[in-house]
């Protein structure tokens, strides 16, 4: 094989990596790869080169991964499911099994909701999420409302819709809540500032 | 006390040691690398360039390339310790030199052989 085709090669090879390590780094690595089989075995450099990206690919999309900015919508899901679990509790009244499933929901969630808003803060505080706060607020007290005028005219709940009608009302409290959070977060972080000067 | 600062990985440590000399590009830098580790550390493009990207982000190393006229028109990228890069190359230095000590003293007749 001569050296430009094993140096397109390697270059197409190199296209696996993330586009922005690619995008900085290709003409550089193919030219190291280049002047590599210049000066050695080609049958040693392509040895090494083949494990070289084996390690270096899959450790380069971790680190383009984790260097991802978090989304801003994770910890108001998860503190919606908090508040959904807690909610699911108080109605589950004297029906432990589900009282206790409600509250260790509302524990997990909580404690995800807190540790995922500590690495988004930043982020929210440069692109509000919040912007849209009570249009999901009037959803979620739009399927609340209408699943309990629906409950009150048909009086008795048929059989098989009773899971339906209670996936739908934990629906609309989990929608309501996650209304409710953004709504404060976004009037307490977004006030109106008076002009000075 | 204050804390020691943390060892470099392997790779890191030696790229910031080879560039201890002067700035470098990629392929010198590499011969650099085994020539410092008798032959021990040979590293591919993929490492190479990782490390490099990972060292400039920690603000360790710096590009140079369109600093100093080149005399070869190839498209290279050089690079240089940057100031906290050369303490850190000398810290990893000494630390080296201290562990060396500290085991050979360890040692039976003190030296190692």
């Amino acid at each position: 094989m001569n050296s430009s085709r094993a140096v397109g090669i390697y270059r197409t090879l190199l296209r696996v990596y993330p586009r922005r390590f690619r995008d900085e780094y290709r003409d550089d690595m193919a030219l190291l790869f280049a002047e590599q089989l210049h000066d050695g075995s080609a049958s040693r450099v392509w040895a090494r080169s083949l494990i070289d990206l084996t390690i270096t690919i899959p450790a380069r999309h971790l680190e383009a991964h984790m260097n991802r900015p978090p989304n801003p919508a994770v910890p108001v899901l998860f503190a919606a499911l908090s508040v959904t679990g807690v909610v699911t509790a108080i109605l589950a009244g004297s029906n432990l099994a589900i009282a206790g499933f409600g509250l260790a929901v509302a524990v997990m969630a909580g404690v995800l909701a807190v540790a995922s808003w500590r690495t988004t803060r930043a982020v929210t505080a440069e692109r509000p999420a919040s912007a849209h706060w009570w249009q999901i607020l009037l959803g979620g007290v739009g399927v609340l409302a209408t699943t309990i005028v629906v409950l009150n005219i048909i009086g008795e709940v048929p059989d098989g819709w009773w899971v339906p009608m209670m996936l739908t009302l934990l629906a609309g409290i989990m929608t309501t809540a996650t209304g409710l959070i953004l709504g404060v977060a976004h009037l307490t972080t977004h006030r109106p500032h008076n002009a000075t000067g | 006390m204050p804390q020691p600062a943390k060892p470099l990985p392997s790779a890191s440590l030696h790229i910031v040691l080879a560039l201890l000399d002067g700035e470098s590009h990629g392929y010198a830098l590499i011969g650099r690398v085994a020539e410092l580790s008798d032959g021990a550390v040979r590293m591919g493009p993929g490492t190479l360039y990782g490390t490099l990207n990972r060292l400039v982000d920690d603000g360790l190393i710096e590009e140079t390339t369109d600093r100093v006229r080149r005399d070869d028109s190839e498209r290279r990228r050089y690079y240089t310790l940057t100031g906290s890069g050369r303490a850190v190359a000398v810290d990893e230095l000494v630390r080296l030199q201290g562990l060396v000590h500290r085991i050979a003293a360890h040692l039976p007749g003190g030296a190692i052989a």
